[in-house]
């Protein structure tokens, strides 16, 4: 960094500010603030030019104040004495008689994160709010959101909610759409914006006026209103029906959210509506913006979930093209994966086809997978395809084909004897670890098909020395003592070689203890050995249950145009149920308006439980078998019942992880998306009373009913419980929402 | 949807510009942004939307610059994504072009523009012709600019402000249509797609009331001239000044324009349309020397459209060298860095046939690994001709002033 440290390039600056004569010239003294902010922006310290750039606020010149107000915006929370000074200048730009120079100081006073400012605050804000610049109004509008949020804890002016209310009247669309977010985020306690009657039917009203920014978040808000009645429903989707169709695909995807929620009741809207939007996610699909094109993407999976077939005649739109990036090919894969039907198989397979040689191994590999995936529906032309690809003598390819095989005959059975005719010759080609235990569990399972299974496990156990994964080496393991069983004189000899080599030589530990327990497991005799490992070698069931097909459109149509679906279900839940941040996290953020991170904020309190519970400590892990617990329950009577806020779904995993910071134990808990949802909850406090609580939810948006039972009475122990219990339930409830 | 803080970064992933509209998430976050793009990249499963800890990063990349979103909450992506195309796109309409280069120059205007498209982490004023109404590259026109009062009618009309006056009032209306083709080697067309665009260029006074005809087919059937020639649009957008309401109703396409260049509205047709370029070639390869590409272009459209500015991207392997053409029309030049040979023919008569061989040395040592084949890619434009047979039949404009203006109508069709 060059200019670190310029004692001398801060000095000349000052002496530019101070100039007399530079002040006098309007567009030098700009230049002198622009080289300041160059400066600041290289890294250098300028803190010192505080007073300087403040008086240069002061000069009537708009442009030199929007480059000081960056300047102050930037050094205020490292010179909170100083930046008083430049409130002083700033609440008297708010006077200024040009509606431009009012808003940007409004903003830029309110974009001061520093303690202690919003009692500075506060009137400019309320004549910004009645300004008669629209201008003025908006900056106002968020502004009270900004300065809302500096002041924490403290108690909501309701006069100031009832103002920002009257101002969702509005001439200015954005001064409507603004005046929603702020209420939004002012009133998160308490649960948000209210959108009643009257509201909702101004919005719906205005929604022409409304740019696509403003048109996507009023139909966000108005996701709140239940309308009364049938025909209020179906007044409102009607009034709406245009969003559908609108050329920004955030309406189109916020509009099919709010008809779905709406139409939760009608089955036949919701499918009138998936059909209706098909055009438009399809024209998503095939934009310009990958980033769009991804988004859409996912949707289209997600609507393939409810809907088997829905894009099914359009299969030819999720072809990939050459110069799309991976991302959106494989996602297009997966759709295609999804919608695949008797008519289009043979062109969807042969597509897929052209995708296994591509240059791309991830692709390559993708794409025989998916392969491996359509097999379980129509198996033999695929296990055909797969086949042939094996005849490539592709590392890359083999590898991939012999794990789609392996997963595939755990499926189908009935495929197995083609599979094993397509496996000899094919043992060279696999370097990989995950290739190779695939090649080895079916060798093992099914080696008595494969002629040369014997000699191929032979090669592996010679080459075992230098075999890196010990992965590999636990397969070859059971493969080999599995193939005794069946095809005894072959093996002998090599199996002992491997158990030889694994008790003896083996440095891996796991590897050498499952050698050590086949070795004892085989001195015990035959008959148990095949008792122990004779296990099923197929599960067709499993298909069944891995593709859950025909999930309703309710569950997840709350779900949809948020990231959720972006980032698909299984790695959405591992995202949103990762513990809270670490604390190091929290406190990497040096702004005091830290108040959106319910999670961090949740975490402590439930954290500060433990010390002020005074007659109450929960003894961590303690754990309750279900049985136990089902007669401790039946044999006691509720002494406690409550119900709490809940909004939305429920998220099982951060529910059990939550509590048990607090040493509360889960012993049973329905699935993410079960309705009703049910937990059952355990904990033993130091005198050994036991806690036990139901927790029901009867459907998404309901009150979480929770009654607790206790082993003894003490009532003062159930309340420190139960408001523990409180916290932590509150705190996710916050997550969630 | 509320984005905490915008970035805009280098290709090295050292922030150029950041903006942090809330507050919630610190600045220092972004610094884990670049190690996350690089290890998905190296995994082979990079995605528009990474997260760390808490925050997500919603991003593109344009030109050499990652643009990146950050949020807590479980937002909107679409509406971020397009915001940030939205950004890309006023940035462009600045400086021409988005790049490092362009950013480090108006560094000011940027920090400028960024504080109007969006307060507190909502967008605002995001219309670039508004903007540029009090945020000049100059600067010096401000004071004037904004002190506009807001319109006090109750229906006021966001994307256009009043008072515009012109001395010549005109409408330019461009029906641009692109062709996406994609044809098998054995040539059984895969996929075919055309997607078109209504452009307008307005420069009319006042609040100027519009009115489009075209030749749609449904309109024609509602009023019972099923005999005329008609199109059948597909999955039809309308800018947000067109009245849906209207257009439901009576298929009539009415609005008030912005002031200057816009999009009207766009349309998709799926209807298979054979391809307006054919393209044949043959490629013989002669182990360790040579190898030898012919492509046989042929005009598939009417005799009296000429294609303009057609350009054959031909790719040839990596280690090809020495090559030597002949075309009976047009010209090829060889690029090296991207592996093609580009064939342009500045103008191209329909029913025509063109012939390009080329001719390349390869080194005798081969490469191991397998390429890819990339597939052979056709650029070009048709003005005065639409596949689809779209035609405007009228545009009406109506004033209050009641002056006189001219619509003039361009079609072109181009490759997508």
């Amino acid at each position: 960094m060059p200019y670190l440290g310029g004692e001398e390039a801060l000095r000349e600056l000052r002496r530019a500010l101070a100039n007399p004569h530079v002040q006098a010239d309007r567009l030098r003294y700009r230049a002198a603030v622009l080289r300041v902010i160059r400066h600041m922006a290289q890294g250098a310290d300028v803190s010192g030019l505080f007073p300087e750039m403040v008086k240069a606020g002061a000069a009537p010149d708009a442009v030199q104040k929007k480059l000081v107000s960056l300047y102050v915006r930037a050094q205020a929370p490292r010179q909170p004495q100083l930046a008083l000074l430049a409130v002083n200048s700033l609440r008297k730009d708010c006077a200024h008689p040009s509606p431009a120079v009012r808003g940007l100081a409004l903003r830029s006073m309110c974009g001061l994160r520093m303690p202690g400012i919003q009692e500075y605050l506060q009137q400019p804000l309320l004549s910004g709010l009645r300004d008669k610049a629209s201008y003025v109004r908006r900056a106002a509008v968020l502004g009270c959101a900004k300065m809302v949020k500096l002041q924490g804890d403290a108690e909501v002016d309701g006069a100031l909610v009832n103002e920002l209310y009257s101002l969702l009247r509005d001439q200015d669309p954005i001064v409507v759409v603004n005046c929603l977010r702020a209420l939004e985020e002012i009133l998160k306690k308490e649960g948000g914006v209210v959108i009643n009657k009257p509201i909702a039917h101004h919005l719906l009203n205005r929604m022409a006026d409304l740019d696509q920014w403003g048109q996507s978040e009023v139909l966000t808000f108005l996701l709140r209103y239940r309308p009364r009645s049938e025909e209020e429903l179906f007044d409102i989707l009607n009034l709406l029906d245009g969003c559908l169709k609108s050329s920004s695909p955030s309406v189109v995807m916020a509009a099919t959210k709010l008809f779905l929620v709406l139409a939760r009741e009608y089955p036949h809207v919701q499918a009138d509506v998936l059909v209706r939007v098909k055009g438009p996610l399809l024209s998503a699909c095939t934009s310009e913006s990958r980033e769009l094109c991804f988004t859409a993407l996912c949707h289209v999976r997600q609507i393939l979930g409810s809907l088997p077939g829905h894009f099914s005649s359009h299969y030819k739109k999720f072809f990939c093209s050459y110069s799309e990036p991976h991302y959106i090919k494989c996602q297009k894969m997966e759709v295609l994966c999804e919608l695949v039907n008797d008519e289009n198989v043979q062109q969807v397979l042969e597509e897929l086809k052209g995708y296994c040689t591509d240059v791309s191994v991830e692709l390559a590999q993708g794409a025989i997978f998916a392969i491996g995936n359509i097999a379980r529906t129509y198996t033999d032309q695929c296990v055909g395809i797969l086949t042939e690809l094996l005849g490539l003598q592709q590392e890359h390819i083999t590898s991939a084909v012999v794990q789609a095989f392996r997963d595939l005959v755990w499926l189908c059975p009935q495929c197995t004897d083609a599979v094993c005719r397509a496996l000899p010759s094919c043992e060279d080609a696999v370097q990989d670890s995950e290739g190779k235990q695939a090649l080895i569990w079916l060798l093992g399972t099914h080696g008595e098909k494969v002629p040369n299974a014997p000699y191929v496990l032979e090669d592996f156990v010679e080459n075992v020395k230098s075999e890196m994964f010990p992965a590999v080496k636990m397969e070859l393991l059971t493969a080999l003592v599995r193939l005794f069983l069946s095809r005894p004189a072959e093996c002998q000899d090599t199996l002992g070689r491997l158990l030889y080599y694994c008790i003896e030589e083996e440095m891996d530990m796991a590897v050498r203890d499952r050698g050590l327990f086949y070795y004892r497991l085989l001195q015990s005799g035959v008959e148990e050995v095949k008792r122990v490992l004779c296990s099923p070698k197929s599960d067709p069931s499993l298909g069944l249950l891995e593709d859950q097909t025909e999930r309703p459109v309710n569950t997840w149509a709350s779900e949809f145009n948020t990231l959720a679906p972006v980032y698909g279900r299984e790695r959405w839940v591992l995202v949103s149920a990762r513990p809270p941040a670490e604390p190091s996290h929290a406190c990497s953020c040096t702004d005091s308006g830290n108040r959106d991170s319910l999670i961090s904020e949740g975490n402590k309190e439930v954290l500060k439980v433990h010390p002020d519970t005074g007659s109450l400590t929960l003894i961590p892990d303690v754990y309750l078998t279900a049985e136990q617990f089902e007669k401790t329950w039946l044999s006691l009577d509720t002494s406690c019942r409550l119900s709490l806020p809940w909004g939305g779904t429920v998220q099982p995993d951060t529910v059990q992880t939550a509590l048990h910071v607090v040493h509360i134990q889960t012993v049973a808990m329905s699935r993410a998306g079960a309705w009703p949802w049910k937990a059952y909850l355990s904990a033993q406090d130091d005198a050994g009373g036991l806690f036990l609580t139901e927790l029901l939810l009867e459907a998404a948006d309901a009150e979480l009913q929770v009654s607790v039972k206790q082993s003894e009475a003490r009532p003062e122990a159930l309340q420190t419980f139960v408001s523990a219990l409180r916290t932590v339930m509150g705190a996710v409830a916050g997550l969630g929402s | 949807m509320a984005a905490s803080a915008l970035f805009i970064l280098d290709l090295k992933g050292k922030p150029l510009i950041s903006r942090n509209y809330k507050g919630d998430v610190g600045l220092g976050e972004i610094e884990h942004f670049m190690g996350l793009v690089l290890q998905r990249e190296e995994e082979g499963a990079l995605t528009p939307l990474l997260t760390h800890g808490k925050v997500h990063f919603l991003w593109i990349k344009h030109a050499n610059l990652y643009l990146v979103a950050t949020t807590k909450k479980n937002g909107n992506a679409s509406l971020v994504y397009s915001f940030l195309y939205k950004v890309v796109e006023v940035f462009c309409e600045y400086f021409k072009e988005l790049e490092e280069e362009s950013i480090r120059d108006n560094f000011v205007i940027v920090y400028e523009l960024l504080d109007e498209l969006m307060d507190f982490g909502f967008p605002q004023t995001t219309d670039s012709k508004i903007l540029q109404e009090y945020i000049t590259q100059e600067g010096n026109k401000l004071e004037t600019g904004k002190s506009r009062v807001p319109t006090t009618v109750t229906n006021a009309v966001s994307w256009r402000s009043e008072g515009i006056k012109y001395k010549k009032n005109e409408v330019f209306i461009d029906v641009i249509e692109s062709v996406n083709l994609l044809v098998s080697a054995n040539g059984s067309v895969l996929l075919s797609e055309v997607v078109g665009t209504i452009k307008l260029k307005v420069f009319l006074s006042g609040m100027p009331e519009l009115r489009l005809g075209l030749n749609d087919r449904v309109l024609f059937e509602l009023t019972g001239r099923g005999k005329n020639k008609s199109v059948e649009l597909e999955d039809v957008k309308f800018h947000q000044c067109v009245r849906l309401s209207r257009f439901d109703n009576d298929r009539t396409i009415s609005f008030i324009p912005p002031d200057g260049d816009f999009e009207l509205m766009s349309y998709r047709l799926n209807t298979q349309v054979k391809p307006l370029i054919w393209i044949e070639s043959v490629i013989e390869k002669f182990s360790h020397s040579r190898v030898e590409i012919m492509v046989k272009a042929k005009g598939q459209f009417k005799k009296q459209s000429v294609a303009n500015g057609v350009e054959i991207a031909v790719p040839v392997p990596s280690d090809a060298d020495s090559p030597k053409f002949k075309t009976s029309a047009g010209s090829a030049r060889y690029l090296p860095e991207r592996n093609l040979v580009i064939w342009t023919i500045k103008s191209f008569p329909g029913g025509k046939e063109h012939l390009m061989r080329a001719h390349f040395g390869l080194p005798s040592v081969e490469k191991e690994e397998e390429e890819g084949r990339p597939p052979i890619s056709v650029r070009f434009e048709i003005p005065y001709f639409t596949v689809s047979g779209i035609q405007v039949r009228y545009m009406k404009i109506i004033e209050k002033s009641g002056y006189q203006a001219l619509p003039w109508v361009r079609y072109i069709t181009q490759s997508g």
